[in-house]
């Protein structure tokens, strides 16, 4: 197959002058971003990095990161981007499960890990920006050959990226995604999304999740132009989308809604360049979809899948007024099964757990096969998401199986957050769990049941949590309670949770 | 660490702010330094850090989200602190 980076260098050699990227008042040519990766292969072959080693790479959104995936694809090596304010426990964990040997960071990230007592990272060491001692400069590569070196042993089957499921400290899945996985997922979605090369694609979301990378491959793929969000908010997006006229983009549903809110006030520019917006992550509020295909006027898709699948289906809001809250049917690409507990095929209309297989698929968990494999039923992935089809294959989402909580599109394992508080000498027993919220879908939410003779109060919880979790996995809300419901076996039910806070808190 | 640095090193967890914003007046939260997904910690922090305790008034204030209003309500505060 034609590899990444070849496909690459070929857009870079027929439209050298088109924008390749902009990204926070920067923008970059074609041939400009080839000679950068040049220079970024170049520089990381002098300094040791080989064929399938492994980057650790705490990833903002920027020009260079773009260019450093593409540099990884150039030399058949694998980046493992994380969230950079996850805690340092966390980011070890990652890098473990990751088989991380070199790392890539901002000089404050350095600077972090020293404070807290440093990361056992064996490799080199590159700084993204400014100096920082014992480790290489990345801005030294500018003085490197622009011409691009090829590595002969790059196939397409090579690791690109591992990307972790959460931010967990528990045992994190690593999904290993090849460069052939990244070049078939944004194939799939050029097609079905009929994205061109006149496209201006925006990409709104955090690059360490695979959605942003997707969204920055496909136009650089096909020699359209990606529009690269450096950091999120309502106002810097509908600014972007105007001034840079973008054309398609995926958000997740979270971001969506807060773009919806801002609409609906005065003097906000009108938009007239969106052609196609797909909403991903959560479902939308009927409402929101609304106002968003009023102001937006384009076309509105919304989808379903998963880190290890990919997209599995889709739906266009034309088609959803009859199949109200559908996610929609599978792409050419996947094949959808229910399957009940016992692992039998549901029947139409029953719920059960969503199962996909799929060409789109993730190369595994990264050297965990045998806990994928236990993920696969007759090579259908178990997503932990229960659903079912109509008569006509529109999959309906109703829950998950899994336990987690979803804040504007990111994973959270209530395991983190509950081992965290139940740190505190104070606490008998905790649990964590998901609280509706308008602007991110869901909150973190944690229950408290305080030890006999003691006191707590929300504050020493507060602290707790914004010292040792990520700042996604923050209690937004935390109630104490006299006891945790159980049922009689004693095992907590945290489906109950919801409906014993508001029985039991009324006050909070 | 003074205030400023601290808050400032804070903010930059995630994204460096570009040399020619004027950081006295940044609006934080409009700018998408930190997100409705990290205020609560942001917040959290800055208290741990210095001793204080913000009220919910001062955090609903508008200036609480510039950095330089910031800054000087932290320092208000810890002034206030070590004369009580």
């Amino acid at each position: 197959m034609n590899t990444l980076a070849n496909l690459f260098f070929e857009n870079a050699v027929l439209y050298p002058d088109k924008t390749a990227i902009w990204c926070d008042n920067e923008s970059i040519t074609y041939s400009e971003l080839a000679d950068l990766i040049s220079q970024y292969s170049n520089y990381l072959l002098a300094h040791g990095i080989a064929y399938r080693d492994h980057i650790g790479i705490p990833m903002n959104n920027s020009i260079e990161s773009v260019a450093l995936i593409l540099t990884a694809a150039n030399l058949g090596v694998a980046l493992v981007p994380i969230n950079p304010t996850l805690p340092l426990d966390a980011i070890k964990t990652a890098f473990a499960f990751g088989d991380v040997k070199h790392l890539m960071a901002r000089r404050i990230f350095f600077e972090e890990c020293e404070r807290l007592g440093g990361l056992n990272v064996d490799g080199r060491k590159f700084c993204l920006d400014y100096e920082y001692e014992s480790t290489l400069p990345l801005a030294d590569a500018l003085k490197m050959s622009t011409e691009r070196p090829i590595i002969s042993e790059v196939s397409g089957d090579e690791t690109l990226i591992i990307t972790m499921t959460s931010g967990s400290t528990g045992s994190p899945k690593p999904i290993d995604l090849t460069q052939n996985n990244k070049y078939q997922r944004a194939m799939a979605h050029i097609s079905l999304y009929n994205i061109t090369k006149e496209d201006n694609i925006l990409a709104a979301t955090p690059l360490y999740h695979s959605l942003a990378e997707r969204l920055v491959l496909i136009p650089l793929l096909i020699g359209g132009t990606s529009v690269l969000l450096p950091r999120f908010s309502p106002n810097i997006w509908l600014n972007c989308v105007k001034d840079f006229q973008v054309t398609f983009t995926i958000a997740v549903s979270a971001q969506l809604s807060q773009i919806a809110e801002l609409l609906s006030s005065p003097f906000i520019p009108k938009i007239h360049s969106l052609r196609s917006v797909v909403s991903s992550s959560a479902l939308l509020e009927p409402h929101v979809k609304s106002e968003l295909i009023e102001k937006l006027k384009c076309d509105f898709h919304e989808m379903y899948g998963t880190s290890e699948t990919s997209t599995v289906t889709n739906i266009n809001f034309k088609q959803s007024l009859n199949q109200k809250q559908s996610v929609g049917r599978p792409l050419p690409e996947a094949d959808l099964r229910i399957l009940r507990k016992n692992g039998e095929l549901a029947k139409t209309n029953e719920i059960g757990e969503i199962a996909c297989r799929t060409s789109l698929m993730c190369n595994g968990y990264y050297g965990m096969p045998e806990i994928f494999d236990k993920a696969l039923k007759d090579g259908y992935f178990k997503t932990g998401d229960m659903g079912y089809l109509d008569e006509d294959g529109f999959l309906y989402f109703s829950g998950r199986k899994k336990e987690l909580i979803i804040t504007g599109g990111i994973n959270i394992y209530p395991f983190d957050v509950e081992n965290c508080v139940s740190k505190i000498p104070e606490v008998s027993e905790c649990a964590a769990f998901a609280y509706p919220d308008e602007r991110l879908g869901e909150v973190v939410a944690v229950a408290v049941v305080i030890k006999e003779n003691c006191t707590l109060n929300k504050r020493t919880i507060q602290v707790q949590c914004a010292r040792n979790l990520a700042d996604f996995q923050q209690p937004h809300k935390i109630f104490f309670v006299d006891e945790l419901p159980k049922n009689a076996m004693g095992k907590l039910v945290k489906f109950k949770l919801m409906e014993y806070v508001r029985l039991n808190c009324l006050n909070e | 660490m003074n205030v400023s640095d601290f808050i400032l090193n804070r903010l930059q967890k995630k994204y460096t702010i570009d040399k020619n914003i004027d950081i006295d007046t940044l609006n934080y939260v409009e700018n998408g330094y930190v997100d409705s997904l990290g205020i609560i910690q942001f917040v959290i922090e800055i208290e741990d850090q210095f001793g204080i305790q913000f009220t919910d008034q001062e955090v609903i204030d508008p200036s609480f989200k510039i950095v330089g209003g910031l800054i000087k309500l932290v320092e208000r505060k810890m002034m206030s602190n070590e004369k009580s």
